[in-house]
């Protein structure tokens, strides 16, 4: 554990990576702050500009920006009722009507310093598991890879938002685009329709910027309200919410380690996570603090849980290659187009590069700790830009970030098709991110289930003949079940309504 | 014919997700079986895998065309426009036309006229939104061709500022 840090510490502390990494905090923070935008946006807006970097500071800044963006929706839900992110969704409880009582001041602090010092909870179990993880995963073959791409892919189509069996065909639709391209056993060209900008598939970040960041353009312009600028109450430094933070430490503690445990489960997500912070410190609470009309005690459980979370995702992703969430999904793509591949072979042979990504992690919350404090004025300043600004300008940052990876205006094509297919998809309420991790998982899955089966004198028999692939099978069919029994639910209910209409 | 315009978007997803296997399929009986790797073992069968995919996509669609059919779908998905729906569809023209002019105008010509004509749409002054689409585009020049050293489009006049 300590290994990796004395390793990794000579490739953080750089004054581009430390640099880096504050900046990333900054901008996730503000990006966090803004309705609509999140820490996904903020990483997937960044992604090409990381490209360009060197792997630490590349990492660093991805990676602030995810921590950032995930403590700053909770500014918007605290001083507006609207959350900046999902994630900050249970934060608006008694945030808000916190700064309903005059205390908008305190809340923010709260809902800072409980993000960061749940984030680093959350980084100190990421330093533990992930090599103890990885080490395990040492035993994996073919097999076992091919069984854990299935189940994550799985985890997150069936667990992610709105309908089980739209989750399971948007996971299906990224399996067929990572098939595009050169097929790497044969070096035949598959689906490339004779475009030669398609002999290695449509990259990734053009999708995933078209997926994510032009559809919610789209969208934002759909819903109008150009030039609409909030009354934000006046705001400034304070330290005082450190202070407040003391009363609730076992609340913070046990709120940041659900958090890091809802995290590291695929699919879970940090919105799920702070809800059920809430739902506990709720229950536990002393009889005088009055959850729902302004409690610090809800602030903390959600934003540290929130946090924690984000090292929990971190987990599985570094040492296994499967990503808890969307925005650890494109975390892994930045990995990948950096040159390094997560899981056991990381922290094998690029054990600098883990180590360096946990100090980033770590660091970033520190940073998160002060900036996010001393901030607190602009917060509410750049809540009041109105979206006429913002727009064209995630519009540009989109387009030229997209053109910058490759210099091509091939992907600027790629990014706008994606942003159409994104758009149709939110109208009919697909979830995107299983798209994403179909196409991060698909070459997984795809080149180990051939190694296996070549390895295999017994068919898919090898898949069932050692017991971790067996294992891993049995949580794929578990998960199946799971997945059956909530569409057939799904159609009862709604027959039951019908009947009852 | 109503519970159909409730669920458009639904059912253009569903027709768009039905497209791909068949053209998996398609593809694996022309161009893959052309190059040879549409059989044989697992190292020689590029096509094996997709075509797993495919069926998988098929009968997911499948079961969501029921679903659609029998009007099992509790989520309604109609095309109901907003007031400003017809300025999103301008917008997205407008951005169209943008990727089409950029390898001839290049990026200093091209990003404020698009810039600025985005911000008067959205209800900006007219100088606020060319200064305002000038500072945008340089700043974005100055990061990418300045400090990442991306050569940005230059088109037919070769313009780069910071390059």
């Amino acid at each position: 554990m300590f290994d990796l840090l004395t390793l990794g510490a000579p490739l953080f502390f750089t004054w581009q990576a430390v640099l880096l990494t504050a900046a990333g905090i900054v901008a996730g923070l503000f990006i966090g702050v803004l309705p609509g935008l999140g820490p996904l946006m903020g990483i997937v807006l960044m992604l090409p500009v990381a490209f360009h970097l060197p792997p630490i500071p590349a990492m660093g800044m991805l990676i602030a920006i995810y921590v950032g963006g995930s403590a700053g929706g909770s500014i918007s839900a605290i001083l507006l009722r609207i959350p900046g992110t999902p994630l900050a969704a249970a934060t608006l409880f008694d945030g808000y009507p916190m700064a309903q009582k005059g205390r908008a001041q305190d809340a923010i602090g709260l809902s800072i310093t409980s993000s960061a010092i749940g984030g680093l909870i959350g980084g100190l179990v990421l330093l533990f598991c992930s090599p103890l993880l990885a080490a395990f995963a040492l035993r994996f073959g073919p097999p076992e890879y091919a069984a854990m791409a299935l189940l994550g892919l799985l985890t997150i189509a069936v667990v992610s938002e709105g309908s089980t069996l739209k989750g399971l065909i948007a996971g299906g639709f990224g399996l067929a685009l990572a098939t595009m391209g050169t097929d790497e056993f044969t070096n035949a060209y598959r689906f490339t329709f004779g475009n030669f900008n398609l002999t290695s598939g449509p990259h990734i970040v053009p999708v995933v910027v078209g997926l994510f960041a032009l559809s919610e353009v789209f969208f934002q312009i759909e819903s109008g309200n150009f030039l609409a600028s909030p009354n934000i109450q006046k705001l400034r430094v304070s330290f005082r919410a450190l202070r407040l933070l003391a009363a609730h430490k076992v609340n913070l503690v046990r709120s940041a380690l659900i958090g890091t445990l809802m995290g590291a489960i695929p699919g879970a997500g940090g919105d799920v996570s702070a809800f059920i912070s809430y739902a506990v410190a709720r229950r536990m609470a002393r009889p005088g603090e009055r959850y729902g009309e302004g409690a610090e005690g809800g602030v903390v459980a959600t934003e540290a849980a929130n946090n924690g979370c984000c090292g929990g995702a971190l987990i599985p992703s570094l040492s296994l290659g499967i990503p808890g969430d969307a925005s650890t999904a494109v975390l892994l793509a930045a990995l990948f187009l950096l040159g390094f591949f997560p899981g056991p072979e990381l922290f094998r042979y690029n054990a600098d590069i883990a180590g360096g990504i946990f100090i980033a992690y770590l660091m970033g919350n520190i940073v998160l700790l002060v900036m996010g404090i001393v901030l607190v004025p602009f917060f509410g300043a750049v809540l009041k830009v109105p979206k006429a600004w913002l727009l064209p300008a995630v519009l540009l940052l989109s387009t030229m970030g997209t053109y910058a990876l490759q210099n091509s205006v091939f992907d600027l094509w790629v990014m706008l098709v994606f942003g159409a297919i994104g758009y149709l998809l939110r109208r009919a309420s697909y979830p995107l991110a299983p798209i994403i991790i179909g196409m991060i998982l698909g070459p997984v899955l795809e080149n180990n289930f051939r190694r296996s089966m070549l390895i295999s004198r017994d068919g898919l028999n090898i898949f069932i003949e050692r017991p971790i692939s067996a294992t891993i099978l049995g949580l794929v069919a578990i998960m199946l079940v799971y997945a059956v029994f909530t569409i057939l639910r799904g159609h009862l209910r709604h027959a039951s309504v019908v009947n009852s209409e | 014919m109503n519970r159909v315009r409730m669920q458009t978007y639904d059912w253009i997803v569903w027709a768009l997700f039905l497209v791909v296997p068949f053209v998996i399929f398609w593809q694996s009986a022309t161009s893959l079986a052309d190059q040879g790797v549409a059989s044989g073992g697992p190292m020689e069968n590029a096509a094996q895998f997709p075509r797993m995919v495919a069926w998988l996509l098929l009968g997911l669609s499948v079961l969501n065309g029921l679903r659609l059919g029998l009007n099992r779908i509790s989520e309604r998905s109609p095309l109901e426009p907003t007031p400003t729906t017809r300025l999103a569809l301008v917008t997205s023209g407008g951005f169209l036309v943008y990727l089409l002019m950029l390898p001839y105008l290049g990026y200093h010509l091209s990003t404020p006229i698009l810039i600025s004509a985005l911000l008067i749409l959205f209800g900006l002054p007219a100088i606020a939104s060319a200064l305002g689409a000038l500072v945008m585009s340089l700043m974005v020049a100055a990061v990418f061709e300045g400090l990442l050293n991306v050569v940005l489009p230059v088109g037919l006049f070769q313009i780069s500022v910071f390059g």
